[in-house]
């Protein structure tokens, strides 16, 4: 079949001249990363410093430092805000990714009365400033007692990313054959063996891709992390506020520290999860 | 001087050799088919002609000009893609107008040239329908307009009737003929199937792996084949190929050795220069066989064990043990399954192929 | 199937009778959703109502008083309030700003990446990086980007003119700053969904187009477009709801400052739910601003069906 998935293909000139676009785009990242590795003097140095010797004190500033105006360091937490992170972003995820595909599955080949209502529903719970919904779940969580607890920002952050999840995955089931399904139902595989062998395997993709926009939506939320996890349960982005409103103003070294350890788990699942990605938003987002 | 000229035409594609040392001419108002299985590289040679794909090696001159190195919007020619690859947004009339744009012409003109056009492919009443809203054979007919509203030099088609059903295959194929044959620009068909082939076109390339087995005019392609892929590929059904031995020639005709047997057949006289021993592929179209009561010189002894009803004709499926032929009868003469018969070379229809798989001829 | 009919006809929740009840065909549909609207209900909508409940009263978040059932005083309050008009434009012009550089850039930064090259994959990964970033990251940065005296752009623009240029200096130049940031971060996102768009289109319609003479405006606009529309404006629709709510940002670059010339509708809510106390208000207004975005939503969702895509 003649119809391809590129336009065209280009050579190493073209691959200089987006060389240079990226380059120019990413630079504010790329001074991000540079001020990790520069002393406070050199972070604030005007004219702006390029070439400079590195340090790593930042790095283990990271980890564990002294107040100010004391010489005894204690243990920052940051390993422990790290892991909560990741525990918390990952579990979330998943949890939205399995009841999203099932409910998606329900929605797209068990339709409902009033499947369309639901799904509208549905969407317009993104649509809310999260200031307004903050009170009252502040006060759910007070009562029930999951403040501060994994399970309340867990659950909190698989609510989070189920519409935006049921959508895409709810539109990827939608383009697949049903012929398929029925040719194996006929061959009399249970439901449960239709779903798993059959249908799933074909969206991986599609999975793929929404898993890490959800990653990256979740891994970055500030706002209610801040007001509902406690002092165990705090993830980065809530210790990397906690740094700025210091009294001598921002370690910005320190900060940039931070940002360049917190990108990596995001960046490295991205670059892995990249083909599918584009595949994914391919399939999904098509079929409007 | 030709239209199209193709001398030593190569494409590599790292390891493959897709396209293999062609040449060809096509001249003015002339069709030329290549013909050939999936894979011969047929379909890259147009592509290369159209400049969709770069050359390798070897030249291509069209209209008198060397375009090989000229993209395809330079060439001065016009193609149907074999899944029509019309503009989804715009109306039938709006596909059909697309390519007049770039020469400039004013509306009214465009407006004409494309009234015209419809009316000769009967597209008048689709014009204002999106390609989303058509018919196969009806995209089929707007790709074909497109192609033909402008002045081109010359018209490539790649497997223009491959999606369309046998019906309107027929009725297509007679159409478009006749709109080549109105519109007298040098041609370059490809397709896989010969019945569009042997009916559409002047000249018929063969082609296998990239190579040209033979060109040469319907007629000649059919009785006169070349090789035994050539010979093979031509005709349904497909000719008979019985592997046999020279034993030595008389006036009336070769005596050849098949297995236990022997046949004295009057075949070309080239075939006498072959030597006592030498193995060759005897090869005779089902229709050149007859089914004869009396044992001869020239008939071997068979089983009839399939027999298939044509319509008309019935195709035959014998066997005597040792292999297979398959004869054409008219659907009276049918005989039953089981019988023993005798099978009769029709004299002078045989083509004798010899250790090379080359057809032995004086020509 | 007949047996868990009359099982369930005769209304028996016997375990045995319960689970195939549970599993039946019919409602398996139901079944599916039900643990995805059970959260959604429990953590979204729950909440939503109970805040809508707030909106209705005068409840204050720092008072003790029982709070009284005010009809629609607040929102009356809300929407006669000059000062709420007001952040309504900042927050207009934020978002229309913001949302035009990111179709911009986004759609320039897909045409670029459309094509297959050498290293795409990397190039790519650090043109998605922006996105990546927290919030806090980027609007403490960029904040110290347009710092007076340290920041990399007044000292870049001081190699031109001589004098460091403060971008935050005026209320446009905070504005500008903030509408960069953002479109910053996330042009990479509609520029994902337009490359997805792009390459979706079969190559064979550039080929008939090539040979056709096309121009590569006529390309575009035949060929192109029509298969990316659906994708900007679904880009464009997600983008416009989330920059509505643009709260981080701001509040980090400038606090809503200058005054109050940047302060966007998120950032006044924020005030009057947390500085001010006056929570029910803050309710009001916060349906308000839902009712804007269903109203926008609803425009795309009809503006696509009008046009069902090139077919």
């Amino acid at each position: 079949m003649r119809a391809g998935r590129q336009i065209g293909k280009a050579g190493y000139g073209w691959t200089v001249f987006v060389g240079v676009v990226s380059l120019i785009y990413f630079f504010p990242v790329l001074w991000i990363i540079l001020t990790a590795f520069k002393t406070r003097a050199d972070a604030l140095a005007t004219p702006p410093k390029f070439w400079f010797s590195p340090t790593l004190e930042n790095f283990a500033n990271v980890f564990s430092r002294s107040a100010v105006g004391s010489t005894e360091a204690f243990s920052t937490g940051f390993g422990l805000f790290f892991f909560n992170s990741v525990f918390v972003a990952a579990v979330s995820v998943t949890l939205a990714l399995i009841i999203g595909t099932l409910a998606a599955y329900g929605f797209s080949r068990h339709p409902l009365r009033g499947n369309d209502t639901y799904l509208f529903i549905i969407l317009t719970t993104r649509m809310l400033p999260p200031i307004v919904v903050i009170i009252p779940i502040f006060l759910m969580f007070r009562v029930t007692g999951l403040s501060g607890t994994y399970l309340g920002i867990i659950l909190l952050y698989t609510a989070f990313n189920l519409p935006f999840s049921i959508w895409m995955i709810k539109s990827f089931f939608d383009e697949l054959n049903p012929e398929v399904e029925d040719a194996a139902r006929m061959d009399g595989s249970p439901e449960r063996r239709v779903f798993l062998r059959i249908c799933l395997p074909q969206i991986k993709a599609g999975l793929a891709a929404t898993a890490v926009f959800a990653l990256i939506l979740t891994w970055n939320e500030f706002l209610f992390a801040l007001l509902l996890t406690g002092t165990d349960t705090r993830t980065v982005p809530v210790a990397m506020a906690r740094t700025i409103g210091g009294e001598i103003g921002v370690d910005y070294g320190l900060l940039a520290a931070i940002v360049c350890l917190f990108l990596i788990p995001v960046f490295v699942v991205t670059f892995v999860l990249q083909k599918q990605l584009l595949r994914g938003v391919t399939f999904g987002t098509i079929r409007n | 001087m030709s239209d199209i000229s193709l001398s030593h035409l190569s494409k590599r594609f790292g390891e493959l050799l897709a396209v293999d040392d062609v040449s060809l001419d096509v001249e003015a108002g002339q069709v030329l088919c290549l013909l050939g299985p999936s894979g011969c590289g047929k379909t890259t040679t147009l592509r290369m002609v159209a400049g969709l794909e770069s050359v390798t090696a070897g030249r291509i001159e069209v209209g008198g000009r060397r375009v090989e190195h000229l993209a395809p919007r330079d060439r001065d020619i016009a193609m149907v893609f074999q899944f029509y690859a019309l503009y989804p947004s715009l109306t039938v009339r709006e596909n059909v107008a697309f390519p007049l744009h770039a020469e400039g012409a004013s509306a009214a003109e465009i407006a004409e040239r494309v009234a015209r056009v419809a009316r000769i492919l009967e597209l008048e009443g689709l014009l204002g329908r999106k390609p989303r809203q058509l018919a196969e054979g009806e995209l089929q007919r707007v790709a074909v307009a497109r192609a033909i509203v402008r002045e081109p030099t010359c018209f490539l088609f790649d497997e223009p009737l491959s999606r369309l059903d046998v019906q309107l295959r027929e009725t297509m194929r007679g159409q478009i003929k006749e709109v080549l044959n109105g519109l007298r620009k040098a041609t370059v068909i490809v397709t896989h199937d010969q019945l569009e082939a042997l009916t559409m076109a002047d000249n018929i390339a063969v082609m296998r792996d990239g190579r040209i087995e033979q060109v040469a005019t319907a007629h000649g392609i059919f009785a006169a084949p070349a090789n035994l892929f050539v010979a093979g590929f031509i005709g349904t059904p497909q000719m008979n190929f019985v592997p046999a031995t020279v034993r030595g020639s008389a006036p009336a005709g070769t005596r050849f050795e098949i297995g236990a047997r022997s046949l004295s057949l009057a075949v070309d006289p080239a075939v006498q220069a072959l030597e006592a021993g030498a193995p060759v592929t005897l090869g005779v179209r089902p229709r050149a066989l007859e089914l004869t009561d009396r044992e001869a010189g020239d008939t071997l002894p068979a089983t009839v064990d399939v027999v298939e009803p044509m319509g008309a004709e019935t195709l035959v499926h014998l066997a005597d043990g040792e292999r297979d032929l398959r004869i054409v009868v008219p659907r009276q003469r049918q005989p039953a399954p089981g019988a023993n018969v005798h099978v009769r070379f029709v004299p002078g229809q045989t083509h004798v192929f010899d250790g090379d798989e080359r057809r032995v001829s004086h020509e | 199937m007949q047996r868990e009919a009359a099982a369930s006809a005769a209304g028996d929740a016997h375990v045995r009778g319960f689970l195939p009840w549970l599993l039946a065909p019919e409602r398996r549909g139901a079944l599916l959703v039900t643990p995805a609207l059970v959260v959604l209900f429990l953590m979204n909508i729950f909440p939503l109502l109970w805040s809508l409940g707030l909106s209705f009263f005068n409840y204050r978040a720092n008072r003790l008083r029982v709070p009284s059932f005010q009809w629609f005083d607040n929102y009356e309050k809300v929407l006669t309030d000059p000062v709420v008009w007001e952040r309504f434009q900042t927050t207009a012009v934020i978002v229309g700003a913001s949302v035009t550089l990111q179709v911009v850039v986004g759609f320039s930064l897909a045409l670029l990446f459309a094509k297959e090259f050498p290293l795409r994959r990397v190039l790519l990964m650090l043109v998605l990086t922006p996105m990546m970033l927290s919030f806090v990251a980027v609007g403490v940065f960029f904040k110290l980007f347009y710092e007076p005296t340290f920041g990399l752009v007044s000292q870049f623009a001081a190699m031109f003119t001589g004098e460091p240029y403060v971008v935050l200096a005026t209320p446009a130049g905070a504005l500008i700053g903030i509408v960069v940031a953002d479109a910053w971060m996330w042009s990479p996102f509609v520029m994902l969904l337009v490359l997805a768009g792009l390459v979706s289109v079969p190559r064979d319609l550039y080929e008939a187009a090539e040979i056709d003479r096309a121009s590569a405006w006529r390309r575009f606009t035949t060929i192109t477009f029509p298969y990316i529309k659906a994708l900007l404006l679904l880009a464009i629709l997600f983008r416009t709801i989330e920059t509505f709510k643009l709260f981080d940002i701001v509040y980090l670059i400038t606090e809503g400052g200058l005054g109050s010339s940047t302060e966007t509708i998120a950032v006044y809510l924020y005030r009057m739910a947390f500085q001010f106390f006056r929570t029910s208000q803050a309710s009001a207004l916060a349906y308000i601003v839902l009712f804007v975005v269903i109203v926008l939503t609803n425009l795309y969702l009809y503006s696509i069906h009008r046009r069902r895509g090139p077919g």
